[in-house]
């Protein structure tokens, strides 16, 4: 079973390769379109110097400090939220404002206010992050159902002890949803922010692209293609092991 | 008011604990021998102006310490809403609800409430479960975990997840889970109606064992009257919605009783009785239910 999901799975990636190299094969279609030898090589001549790593983990590590900083803050404020119908109505209106706006659309605002373009990316990162988890988790609060609540506080809980072993477990699964969404869209609006600053994977891109070294932005955006899947999986992983009750079969 | 002799069936040979911890609990348990209700002219509407409904209608009904009471009415006569209001869920709309004399306020650990549906937690594995309400005490005694584990049949599902068990198992484990917790009063809404008949016996049996180990009030809530009548001292008929008290029923069969006694003379009286003073209330019951579909 486990070994036909993986064949699946590696089929879904090797199309992916195919069709690239069927696209770059019919002459004319796409001109000047890397084929993906030639991006290879690109990417061996990127990965033998420093620079291209650098810019990959500077990347990496800003999607995961904001990523870290908007679950951090998001979830509380969540599971507030979702537990006391006050503080919704005082908070909710507001963030409802907030979140349609892209990230990426705080850019010129946030050149005023934070003037430091690193702050800017890792605070773009930041939003994109953040609405996905807190509304996961103001829903998986809500859909907790009372009767386990009314459970717990028969069996001596109290309001902070059911928030503890009812409502967080309760809520976990959903939350775990909008971390998986939240990790996504924070490589997305990385890339984003990044071609509007002059450092990181994003600005590797932007900076080949002007300079006409087009195998070197496919390099690019292989390279955040792949980091964001692996990045996702690690959230997946995490899931599984924080949620073991949803792995274990019926008996 | 708590009169009753508790000695007797604690007297019986096979019940004969030794070990100190038993011992422990046992005095614990003796020392706290409370557990009235007092259900005063008690009301219940739901919803508000215009659309109201009346649950229950000005019902009393007063059960003593280590009393065994059924309700048995149709169903939608508010007999879960009674239970509710003692476990603390609900407020009455008028009247009140006194236990041990005090006025009910919100839930608490020396109520403890079983439902049809079964409510572990599923994130939580059996044992997790079972220790909850001691664990939210800091006050965990293992032994008596262990002890309640043999007692309900649990042993080998320790770490298993409640959709893991069985039905009968997850209504054990939440019996477990209730006597952890070393209630007064244990408040039970048709807990054994979604168990399969072989089953049902068998946790009915289980529930006369535990309450007649222990000094406990029960207040058992079921539409079937074969089982208010197996189980309890007295009957309570309620009447259709909005639910009153429509007839008390003594049951006068000795303990400690088993299944077998269903075929008994004395048995058959009592549940013509009780089901001559139920089936109008049922039919009463139908045709609300008709009239609102």
């Amino acid at each position: 079973m486990e070994y036909a999901q993986r064949a699946e799975q590696s089929v879904s990636l090797l199309a992916l390769l195919v069709i690239w190299g069927v696209a770059t094969m019919i002459v004319g279609a796409v001109p000047s379109l890397p084929t993906p030898p030639e991006v290879v090589m690109a990417f061996v001549d990127a990965a033998t110097g420093g620079a291209f790593w650098e810019e990959v983990l500077l990347s990496t590590f800003r999607v995961y400090l904001s990523f870290v900083i908007a679950a951090v803050i998001a979830i509380p404020l969540g599971l507030l939220i979702g537990r006391s119908a006050i503080v919704e109505d005082l908070l909710f209106p507001s963030l409802e404002v907030l979140r349609p706006i892209p990230p990426i659309a705080w850019f010129p605002a946030l050149t005023i206010i934070l003037i430091n373009s690193a702050n800017i990316v890792r605070f773009i990162i930041f939003l994109a992050a953040f609405f996905p988890i807190l509304l996961n988790t103001i829903e998986g609060v809500q859909d907790v159902e009372v009767e386990f609540s009314q459970a717990a506080s028969s069996l001596g809980a109290s309001s902070t002890q059911i928030l503890r072993h009812v409502l967080l477990p309760g809520a976990l699964p959903s939350i775990y949803t909008g971390l998986v969404n939240a990790m996504g869209l924070a490589w997305v609006s990385l890339v984003a922010a990044e071609l509007l600053s002059s450092t990181g994977v994003g600005y590797f891109i932007w900076n080949a692209f002007t300079a006409g070294e087009y195998p070197n932005v496919v390099v690019g955006m292989v390279a955040v293609g792949v980091l964001g899947y692996v990045s996702s999986a690690l959230v997946r992983w995490l899931s599984a092991q924080q949620l073991p009750w949803l792995q274990s079969t019926t008996v | 008011m708590n009169e009753r002799d508790t000695t007797n069936a604690r007297t019986a040979p096979d019940e004969q604990h030794t070990d100190s911890a038993d011992e422990k609990f046992r005095s614990w348990t003796e020392s706290s021998g409370t557990g009235t209700v007092n259900i005063k002219d008690m009301t219940k509407v739901y919803g508000t102006d215009g659309d109201e409904l009346t649950a229950v209608d000005s019902m009393d009904l007063h059960i003593e310490a280590e009393e065994f009471v059924t309700v048995l009415g149709p169903s939608g006569c508010g007999k879960s809403t009674v239970m509710e209001c003692v476990a603390g869920y609900l407020d009455p709309t008028e009247g009140e609800v006194l236990v041990n004399g005090e006025p009910v306020d919100g839930p608490d650990p020396s109520r403890g409430v079983v439902f049809q549906e079964n409510r572990l937690f599923p994130w939580k594995t059996v044992t997790e479960n079972v220790r909850f309400g001691p664990q939210m005490r800091d006050a965990v005694d293992q032994s008596r975990i262990e002890r309640l584990f043999d007692q309900m049949g649990l042993e080998g599902f320790e770490d298993s997840y409640p959709h893991e068990l069985s039905g009968g198992m997850q209504q054990r484990a939440e019996l477990a889970r209730l006597l952890a917790n070393d209630p007064d009063i244990m408040l039970m809404d048709e807990p054994f109606s979604g168990l399969d008949a072989m089953t049902k016996e068998l946790m009915q049996e289980k529930l006369l064992d535990v309450w007649e180990d222990d000094d406990r009030t029960v207040l058992f809530i079921t539409h079937d009257v074969e089982e208010a009548i197996l189980l309890a001292d007295r009957v309570v008929v309620m009447t259709a919605r909005p639910g009153q008290v429509k007839d008390v029923i003594d049951v006068d069969l000795e303990r400690p009783r088993d299944i077998d006694m269903v075929t008994t003379d004395r048995f058959n009286e009592l549940q013509r009785r009780a089901s001559e003073s139920i089936h109008d209330e049922a039919e009463r019951a139908m045709e609300q239910a008709e009239g609102r579909a």
